[in-house]
């Protein structure tokens, strides 16, 4: 005991002699072992997440922008398809489809617009206030509802998409009607609105004054027998109150309309080969995708990146681990001195090789220890970390 | 306020329907019902009583029926708030009557699994209402809405084919019941078409005679029998303005009516007014909520009584 | 206090010899060491707190015959009975004083760190005017701070003996007197006997007892039975000079 104290006053005295060895050797140990959690633990969410979602129908084009804006809600946008396609899915009667239209932000975080049919696939519940009922409403993720502070009753403002977009998508306030319970996956980080919803942002339906009311006439060009011409200062509504919801309205053919993706849920293997084979033909407009496969295909580049810097780790590792014995030796020789005298004084053997060895000791585990922490927080954040790796 | 209202709406009308469902008539329903009382029963909600008490028929005692408008509110012109949307949510079937009816779905949340459109079958054949607005403003340039004629069932060929999209829906979530379903379709259609041939003979000798309608509801009714009809706008409870008045006299001019269906009774002020301008009123109800007395046939059985005294003077 | 006889030491295979026929320092008489560097002063030293062994002969230290005892045991026996006092002083430099004093009870078991040891080790340090010193590390003391927490840290074990090697050696004359009159201060308050190398003549007559190394054959020489022959030094190398006199033992019974 008496031995790790005078260790303890070395180390403390040599302070940032100390701090050095120990970072080294946290490195040493952290760079191959953290690397290691990090790839697993993510690449485990990454499969996970596609497994849980059995295949995507989308736009042809790229299949990993597909699933990563499906399962992850990233910034890129994929390629739209129509809203046909989910009427085309339920009328096979194969599976179960769930629109998604995943094109616009609120507040930085992806505005997810779907049917409640996504809500009971992804086993989201509630916790507080209700779901979706009415347009106009949005169930936020319970990261969304603590980083924004929102909750039932609260308002979240969609984004525009760009500073010069001047028709079509325009801010839509939407009431929040519920949070939704943590789940650990992006679905944390999303607002979710109904398909319909979302197409109101994306200026496909609108609410506005009534027109063949007398208080339009400002607003009215023309008005020839049942045709009525209005100027564009027709006031649109940015909101949907229980006063105007009944204005809002939708033009042209829904199947027209557009999503970024349809998740397909099949109830058994037999029913997703015989869909799969309906989109395999080139002519398609749409694909249909296994995320699996696709992530699959992401993670065998990203273990070959790993195996390179896990490569490139070890060796950097090797050249500080003898860094590290080299000072340690050198310690040792330039505390000959001190170990003489604590040997004239007439300390114990074991006491000088504890207070000699205990300094190495130290430093070794407080190391190790270090890099175990470290590796622990990478797990925890492992997720997060590697969605920003891919950029989403 | 309004929230409350329509809950007592809800718990009115279920109390209703569970005591319309055992006198379901043309059938055995509380004999089959009886069969099997271990599963939970099915909750089919709709959106008009005529699919209500299609559900029902077809139901057979299987499902519970839930039609939670209030009843001193068209459900046309109805819009639901979110606890009731809520209760729709909940449903395990929701039946849509389609052509534009109950517009209120396209803006709320509904699981898109549950819903059936049941006059999706003959889209090809709905009637426009012929005063859709077109309107233009801002860069998108001019669109309309366009109004398409909804009350499908006055077409009894029509409700017999939504008749059997409930059937097919029903079948569909719960095979298990196909006998009891079937059984109850097939009582439905034979009273459907009863109607229907009760109504084409009465109106067999309708040639050209020209009738006006209060309201422009009945397109089905006038398509399926050839009726030479025309609409104004009027409502029930309500006297017109001298605009409405101006209006009925213009086509008067050119349509000389002596009948007016109403979708209610008119107010005796209105029936005096048309009396001096040479039109009679007559009832005839479209059953878009359910009736204070009486089921949906009994309702189209007077409406066919009132259309004997309108076509009936001719014979 | 200390009885050498017929001691012989050599270091390895070097042509370093010390022979010692006999040497008796009494209890309580303070001793000093004089001689030519390489007589073999701190060899002597070193031979009798038992850091160096004999390659023949014996030395009875506080009644104890070192040379018999194994090295652990020679380590504590050092550590309890003989206070050392080094020529560089030998502070460990990332200890306070305070934890240099208390260093003999770190680092054997055979010596326990008691509240009584605290204590003491403070009151040492007051006695020696540096208690207002004691969080301090080496570095920021003076010469003559440094050698009292020495003096501090040899006497802390209450060692019969007190072996100091050139105590004063670094030290400016000021200081020299001032520590040599802290260490006989002490030496007499705790009864310990002091033994000290020293190549200054001035220091002399402040001690009891002069030894004076030419007299033993400590000069590179590689026969045995000569040497045996030769090795008739005086059981009493030195003499008492109660007038603090140097009496050199080869000038006074030179062969």
């Amino acid at each position: 005991m008496q031995s790790f104290y005078l260790a303890w006053r070395y180390l403390a005295y040599h302070r940032l002699k100390t701090a050095i060895l120990v970072t080294a050797v946290t490195l040493i140990v952290y760079l191959p072992v953290g690397l290691r959690v990090l790839v697993d633990q993510s690449s485990e969410q990454l499969t996970a997440r596609a497994d849980a979602t059995p295949l995507l129908v989308g736009a042809r084009g790229s299949p990993l922008e597909l699933v990563l804006n499906s399962l992850y809600f990233g910034s890129d946008v994929p390629a739209q398809t129509r809203y046909a396609a989910v009427a085309e899915i339920r009328e096979s009667g194969l599976a179960l489809p769930i629109p998604l239209y995943t094109r616009f932000n609120a507040r930085g975080y992806p505005i997810v617009g779907s049917s409640l049919e996504y809500l009971a696939f992804r086993e989201l519940r509630v916790e507080q206030g209700r779901s979706l009922a009415m347009l106009g409403e949005c169930l936020v993720g319970a990261r969304v509802a603590a980083a924004l502070g929102v909750g039932p009753g609260d308002y979240v403002i969609s984004s525009p998409e760009s500073v010069f977009d001047l028709a079509g998508v325009y801010p839509l306030r939407m009431r929040v009607a519920g949070v939704l319970g943590f789940s650990d996956s992006p679905d944390d980080d999303a607002i979710f609105v109904d398909l319909k919803t979302a197409w109101v942002i994306a200026g496909l339906g609108h609410g506005h004054q009534d027109l063949s009311q007398p208080e339009a006439v400002g607003q009215v060009l023309s008005r020839e027998g049942n045709e009525v011409v209005a100027n564009a200062s027709v006031q649109q509504f940015n909101e949907v109150t229980e006063g105007n919801i009944d204005s809002f309205h939708f033009h042209g053919d829904l199947s027209d309309y557009p999503l970024t993706a349809v998740v397909v849920v099949p109830p058994d293997e037999r029913a997703s080969a015989l869909l799969q084979g309906r989109y395999q033909s080139d002519e398609q407009a749409v694909q249909i995708v296994r995320p699996r496969e696709v992530m699959d295909e992401l993670l065998g580049t990203i273990l070959t990146v790993q195996k390179f810097v896990v490569a490139g780790a070890v060796i950097v590792g090797g050249a500080t681990l003898a860094s590290v014995i080299l000072v340690f030796l050198l310690s040792l020789r330039l505390r000959a001195r001190e170990r003489q005298t604590l040997f004239k004084i007439g300390g114990s053997r074991a006491s000088v090789g504890l207070i000699m060895g205990s300094e190495i000791l130290a430093v070794l585990i407080i190391g190790v220890v270090s890099a175990g922490v470290l590796t622990m927080l990478t797990s925890r954040f492992a997720s997060a970390a590697i969605r920003a790796l891919i950029g989403l | 306020m309004r929230v409350q209202g329509c809950w007592a709406g809800v718990v009115l009308l279920g109390v209703a329907c569970g005591g319309a469902e055992e006198a379901a008539p043309g059938s055995s329903a509380a004999t089959v019902s009886a069969e099997d009382p271990s599963a939970t029963v099915p909750v089919v909600y709709v959106v008009n009583y005529p699919l209500a008490y299609m559900a029902e028929r077809v139901g057979n005692g299987r499902v519970q029926v839930e039609f939670p408008a209030p009843d001193d509110l068209d459900p046309a012109m109805w819009s639901p708030g979110p606890e009731i949307v809520t209760a729709f949510q909940a449903a395990d079937l929701i039946l849509l009557n389609g052509a534009g009816y109950a517009g209120w779905v396209s803006r709320v949340s509904l699981p898109e699994g549950k819903l059936v459109d049941t006059s999706a079958g003959f889209a090809d054949r709905y009637l426009t209402v012929d005063e859709a607005v077109t309107h233009s403003h801002g860069p998108e340039g001019e669109h309309s809405h366009e109004a398409t004629a909804f009350t499908t069932w006055l077409d009894p060929t029509l409700a017999l084919e939504q008749a059997r999209a409930v059937h097919a829906a029903l079948v569909d979530h719960w095979p298990e019941n196909r006998t009891a379903f079937d059984e109850g379709l097939e009582a439905l259609e034979a009273d459907l078409t009863a109607l229907d041939a009760q109504q084409a003979q009465l109106t067999a000798n309708a040639g050209e005679q020209p009738i006006m309608a209060s309201h422009p509801v009945y397109q089905y009714l006038a398509g399926r029998y050839g009726l030479n009809l025309r609409s104004v706008h009027f409502e029930p409870g309500e006297m017109p303005d001298v605009a409405g008045w101006r209006q009925l006299a213009d086509i008067l001019s050119e349509h000389p009516a002596e009948w007016m269906l109403w979708e209610g009774e008119p107010q005796p002020g209105v029936r005096d007014r048309l009396r001096e301008m040479g039109v009679e009123s007559v009832v005839y109800d479209p059953a878009g909520n359910r009736p204070e007395e009486g089921d949906y046939l009994t309702v189209m059985g007077a409406n066919a009584e009132n259309l004997r005294t309108v076509f009936g003077s001719g014979t | 206090m200390i009885q050498v006889e017929g001691l012989e030491f050599a270091y390895g295979e070097g042509d370093f010899r010390l022979r010692v026929p006999a040497l008796n320092v009494p209890e309580g008489e303070n001793t000093a060491f004089i001689g030519p560097s390489g007589s073999g002063k701190t060899t002597l030293l070193n031979l009798i707190a038992g850091i160096s062994v004999p390659a023949a002969g014996s030395i009875r230290t506080h009644g104890v015959e070192v040379t018999g005892l194994s090295d652990s045991a020679r380590r504590s026996f050092r550590i309890s009975n003989v206070g050392l006092v080094f020529q560089e002083f030998e502070l460990l430099e990332y200890l306070t004083v305070q934890d240099n004093i208390l260093l003999p009870f770190r680092i054997n078991p055979s010596l326990r760190l008691d509240r009584e040891v605290r204590e003491r080790a403070v009151e040492l340090a007051s006695q020696v005017g540096i208690q207002d010193k004691l969080s301090r590390n080496p570095h920021r003391l003076s010469q003559g701070e440094r050698q009292r927490v020495a003096v501090c840290r040899a006497l802390l074990p209450q060692p019969g003996l007190l072996l100091a090697d050139e105590p004063t050696g670094n030290l400016d004359p000021l200081n020299k007197d001032r520590v040599l009159d802290i260490l006989f201060q002490q030496v007499e308050a705790t009864g310990t006997t002091l033994v000290a190398v020293t190549h200054d003549h001035e220091l002399l007559p402040r001690f009891e007892r002069v030894v004076d190394f030419k007299s033993f054959e400590a000069v590179p020489s590689p026969t045995g039975q000569d040497e045996d022959a030769r090795t008739t030094g005086p059981s009493e190398a030195s003499e008492r000079l109660p007038s603090g006199r140097v009496a050199r033992p080869d000038q006074d019974r030179g062969p």
